[in-house]
């Protein structure tokens, strides 16, 4: 079962951050089976800044989640941050994601009654923290994806790339170790989606996070350090600088 | 319970969501000012007909007669009411009301001896006077010191004169007391009652009012003194006088019991609309609540704010209502009188408290299914779903 993984990187070293191991999601509907995750074997290591390509419905979106903590795996086995995914329960993977996970959408999915500050405050409301301290937090997150002046703005009021800029906000507040996005610059102009990529990738250089985004665009997932193809719910090697083997 | 830091967070999904809201609240708001104003009614009727443990008062009435203008007894039995053992005192007293019927505007005239209300252990020394004085009323003949209610409700001023039922007086006293009754008469001098009645009304009164010294031995004295008039020409029936109002109000008793239904279907209308408002509210936030859960929020504590949700609307819309009721109340004056009995109904501390706890626990109520259901939804399936 211990099959070398797709990349040798974490090899005798750290455990990798994002350990997956014959990953497998099915979903059935009626009397069909879907797999769009089959026996997925992949190692990503602290402070790596992953691209996840492939055609739509290959199941990136469904991996993401899996190791968001948001969906649970079917079989395998799937470890983050050392934590066993597929048996823990529900409350206990809510903590997980609280700790660390941060969770950027295509379509920035904030929350409309909410201002970009209340929006960022939300998942520091789960820790323990004071008042002040969660302001601060808040307040130097929004300044780091440079958003100071708009702490009362609701969503309607930004536009698309300051909308996903306070959802990258949201997901860095709470300094978690992975942020996974998919798709983050979907439904960008160019402008606002480099400005995003630029945030992105200051996050793995200055501040060791370890992002896996999904992505169909090749110039965002140049900015990645290793990009994969999922193809049919299965990585396929495409990049030869970083991989040795390829899955069936 | 809900952690404080999270109110903020119900607090305005409430009020940035104006129109639904609003809406709520307003339905809400109605259907607790309705519950509150039956309730308040059934508190009426339970405050004056409830028989008390401590209940001192026997009404003495002519045997088989149900209404003021029909009883008619001598003014002298009152020497020998007064002889029989365990009686306290006797009040003889006229009654005249213009309205012998069911009515909530009623006035109605007590006519009792001066020196009955006015000397030490008389009626007159529970009344508390707010506007007037007892001075005032022994100086006319024709005055009149009034309950507090009646006042309220036909807006009577101290000398003012008024006419009602053919008697015209001046008020002379407005006052409050403990007694239900007090609060929606006229008491006026027992003659000048009795001569506005024509000549052959002197000596003649309506019904005597017979304080006794125990208690327990009530019943033991009516039928002493039902005994003692047994052969008389006219004979007498004496009640414990919450006895004597639930006899005389049987129609608004049946009638206010009957309104305890409505009282029921208020609150059904509050459980519904709450209920409505905050299954509507979910299903238009299924993916917000998945993002609150992406976000590390557990199961239990989206249930929980969703029925703090639900808590908040029945709060401020049953209190809103309950606010308005006892307003309403207060500034009416409410009483339902029939022959010339009075209950008064009353915006009570508790009725304040039943208002706003059941509004309360309404909307607790309302929120759990929804909560349970938004609780039980597969994350990423609710990302999809949109
Ligand atoms: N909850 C679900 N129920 C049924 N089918 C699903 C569910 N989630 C994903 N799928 C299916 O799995 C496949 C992969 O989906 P997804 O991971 O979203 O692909 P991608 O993100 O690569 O476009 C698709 O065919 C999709 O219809
Ligand atoms: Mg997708």
């Amino acid at each position: 079962m211990t099959q070398a993984p797709i990349n040798g990187q974490a090899e005798g070293g750290l455990e990798p951050i994002i350990r997956c191991r014959g990953l497998t999601r099915t979903y059935i509907k009626g009397d069909n089976t879907i797999t769009p995750l089959a026996e997925l074997d992949l190692d990503v290591a602290r402070g790596e800044f992953i691209a996840l390509m492939g055609p739509s419905g290959s199941g990136k979106t469904t991996l993401l989640n899996l190791v968001a903590g948001i969906d649970k795996p079917t079989s395998g086995s799937l470890r983050v941050g050392g934590v066993e995914l597929a048996d823990v329960s529900p409350s206990r993977l809510a903590a997980f994601r609280s700790e660390y996970i941060g969770y950027v959408f295509q379509l920035y999915n904030l929350v409309p009654v909410l201002t970009a500050y209340e929006n960022v405050e939300l998942p520091l409301l789960l820790h323990r923290l004071s008042g002040r301290e969660r302001h601060q937090r808040v307040a130097t997150a929004l300044q780091l994806v440079g958003l100071a002046d708009r702490h009362d703005h609701f969503p309607r009021q930004l536009s698309g790339g300051q909308e996903q800029r306070v959802a990258i906000a949201r997901a860095i507040v709470t300094d978690p170790r992975i942020i996974v996005a998919d798709e983050p610059t979907g439904d960008l102009d160019k402008e606002s989606a480099a400005a995003v990529m630029a945030l992105l990738e200051q996050l793995t250089a200055e501040m060791g996070k370890t992002i896996v985004m999904v992505t169909h665009d090749p110039k965002s997932a140049a900015h990645a350090s290793r990009v994969l193809h999922l193809e049919k719910g299965r990585l396929v090697v495409q990049d030869e600088r970083f991989a040795t083997l390829a899955g069936a | 319970m809900l952690a404080p830091k999270y109110l903020p967070l119900v607090a305005k999904q409430v009020w940035r969501h104006r129109t639904r809201t609003a809406l709520t609240l307003s339905g809400v708001a109605v259907a607790m000012f309705l519950f509150c104003a039956v309730q308040a009614m059934q508190n009426a009727v339970a405050a004056a007909t409830t028989a008390r443990s401590k209940e001192t008062t026997l009404i003495v009435y002519r045997e088989n007669r149900f209404c003021p203008f029909a009883s008619r007894l001598p003014e002298h039995y009152q020497q020998r009411i007064s002889e029989i053992p365990g009686v306290r005192s006797v009040v003889p007293m006229k009654i005249v009301v213009n309205n012998c019927r069911a009515s909530l505007d009623v006035i109605t005239f007590r006519g009792v001896p001066s020196d009955k209300l006015t000397m030490p252990g008389g009626k007159g020394e529970k009344f508390r006077f707010s506007a007037g004085s007892m001075q005032e009323f022994t100086k006319r003949g024709d005055a009149a010191i009034i309950g507090g209610a009646l006042a309220k409700r036909r807006g009577f001023r101290v000398g003012e004169t008024f006419d009602a039922a053919g008697v015209t007086v001046t008020v002379a006293g407005i006052i409050d007391s403990d007694e239900a009754q007090d609060q929606n008469v006229a008491y006026v001098h027992l003659e000048f009652l009795q001569r506005s009645g024509g000549l052959d009304q002197v000596g003649i009164v309506t019904q005597f009012d017979v304080k006794v010294d125990d208690p327990t031995r009530l019943r033991e004295v009516a039928g002493a003194i039902d005994a003692a008039f047994e052969h008389d020409q006219e004979p007498t029936a004496t009640r414990p006088e919450t006895e004597f109002v639930a006899r005389a109000a049987k129609d608004i008793i049946e009638l206010v019991g009957f309104s305890r239904v409505l009282g029921l279907g208020c609150l059904a209308a509050v459980l519904a609309l709450v209920g409505t408002a905050i299954v509507l509210s979910v299903q238009d936030r299924i993916k917000e609540h998945a993002i609150l859960q992406t976000l590390g929020y557990g199961r239990g504590l989206i249930a929980r704010l969703i029925v703090m949700e639900g808590l908040l609307l029945g709060i401020a819309g049953g209190g809103l209502g309950t606010l308005i009721a006892v307003a309403a109340i207060e500034w009416r004056g409410l009483s339902m009188s029939v022959e010339g009995l009075s209950m008064n109904v009353t915006a009570s501390p508790s009725l304040v408290i039943v208002g706003l706890a059941g509004s309360a626990v309404l909307g607790i109520v309302a929120g759990l299914v929804p909560a349970w259901q938004a609780s039980r939804r597969q994350i990423a399936a609710c990302f999809r779903a949109v």
